[in-house]
């Protein structure tokens, strides 16, 4: 093959292109394996369509798309990657599978349960002077029960209330008004998962000063039921 | 790339393993069989394959002076070459038919032709050209060949013909050509001392 033909007619370019024909392409080669003009714009040629590739795919949008040329999409890192819709669109769906549940579901059931008359486990707890032996409460797993505290009158202007459970940890605290005409009070222990074993209720009087002095303690053995 | 006039001399010291000459050969034809054979073959592995098997076969016929003229070296090896994968294609080129999760699998070598050419300067050069073509021709470049579309199909959706990509492909490759031999040292061939 004539080297002078080979750049005449960009042949090159066309071998790059895959555009010889079989026949030209296997004289091409054998003319450029012993051209070293011609082995060097191979060389250099092929390491251009290989480098832009990577240039072109850094910068292309997808191939699908065939779009007039747009902006380049900028890339989106960190912690904002996680709105990209491949993320956000699941993520999204399983919120309105939670949130359809909860509303279907879990709501009119939490509110039948708040709307229906029950009788609930109880124990009488006196603290002060009126202390009494240690009463036992059955109640199943994370349902609820009535303490009734009696607290007798001290002259404090309210009481606090505060139930310590068998590892001595303080669970809650309610304040209990003083009035002239009551003397027990039904306190409603909510429904959680506790364990067996004896719980404590402690009660403060309050001044209106907010100081506090421990009036009494009563205690009550919780057995749960399995 | 150092360039060396294929010569009785350069025969010799290749005959007698001199490091350079072999060093220099192996360089030379690896990357000119590995585009001749990007698309034949398929797998990096293949190629790998049909190269050694070509080289091999070089040495043997050099060490059995069945090379007489030095000067078509080149040629010589590119002969090889073509037995060697028509013989692979005969022997049912086990590579040859992998399925489209088996060659995603096996790494691209492509850029092993270019090994040490390719560097941040290349790169940079290339970019450099592309960026300096209209967005019309970047992404006519793009779609011949990062996506590899039918050219023709290429050619009637962009209302031009292939004379004009291959312009375009000539200049945009002069271009860089010109700035890499003289990044490398040399703006054409020079035949050094045999």
């Amino acid at each position: 093959m004539d080297h002078d033909v080979v750049v005449r007619q960009q042949m090159t370019e066309g071998y790059l292109l895959g555009e010889l024909d079989p026949d030209a392409r296997l004289e091409f080669e054998e003319h450029f394996f012993d051209c070293s003009e011609c082995a060097i714009d191979v060389r250099t040629g092929a390491l251009f369509v290989e480098q832009a590739k990577g240039v072109l795919a850094e910068e292309s949008a997808p191939a699908s798309s065939r779009a007039p040329a747009t902006a380049p999409v900028p890339v989106i890192r960190g912690w904002l990657a996680w709105l990209r819709p491949a993320f956000a669109a699941p993520a999204l769906a399983l919120l309105l599978v939670v949130i359809g549940y909860q509303n279907l579901v879990t709501y009119p059931l939490l509110h039948q349960a708040l709307n229906r008359p029950r009788v609930l486990p109880f124990a009488s707890v006196n603290v002060g002077t009126w202390g009494s032996e240690q009463q036992t409460i059955s109640i199943r797993r994370g349902e609820g029960f009535l303490l009734f505290v009696r607290i007798p009158p001290d002259g404090y202007s309210s009481h606090a209330a505060q139930l310590y459970n068998p590892a001595g940890k303080a669970e809650w605290s309610v304040t209990i008004p003083t009035t002239s005409t009551q003397d027990q009070w039904p306190l409603q222990v909510p429904g959680v998962n506790r364990e067996s074993g004896t719980y404590i209720l402690v009660v403060r009087g309050l001044t209106s000063a907010g100081d506090s002095k421990e009036v009494g303690r009563a205690s009550f053995e919780l057995q749960i039921q399995k | 790339m150092q360039f060396q006039a294929f010569d009785q001399p350069y025969l010799d010291r290749l005959r007698a393993g001199d490091y350079r000459a072999q060093e220099h050969f192996d360089a030379y034809f690896s990357a000119l069989i590995q585009i001749k054979l990007r698309s034949r073959l398929k797998s990096p592995e293949a190629i790998e394959d049909v190269r050694q098997e070509t080289f091999a076969r070089f040495f043997v016929a050099l060490r059995e002076g069945k090379i007489l003229q030095p000067e078509r070296l080149g040629s010589f090896v590119n002969s090889i070459c073509n037995n060697v994968l028509l013989e692979h294609y005969r022997a049912g080129a086990r590579f040859d038919s992998l399925d489209d999760e088996k060659e995603r699998e096996i790494p691209d070598k492509t850029a092993d032709i270019f090994g040490a050419l390719t560097t941040k300067e290349t790169e940079k050069k290339v970019r450099e050209i592309l960026e300096e073509l209209s967005e019309r021709d970047r992404r006519l470049l793009r779609e011949v060949f990062l996506e590899e579309r039918d050219k023709d199909e290429v050619c009637r959706d962009f209302g031009i013909d292939r004379d004009y990509l291959r312009v375009l492909l000539h200049r945009a490759k002069q271009s860089f050509k010109s700035s890499y031999l003289k990044n490398t040292g040399g703006d054409k061939p020079e035949f050094g001392a045999a």
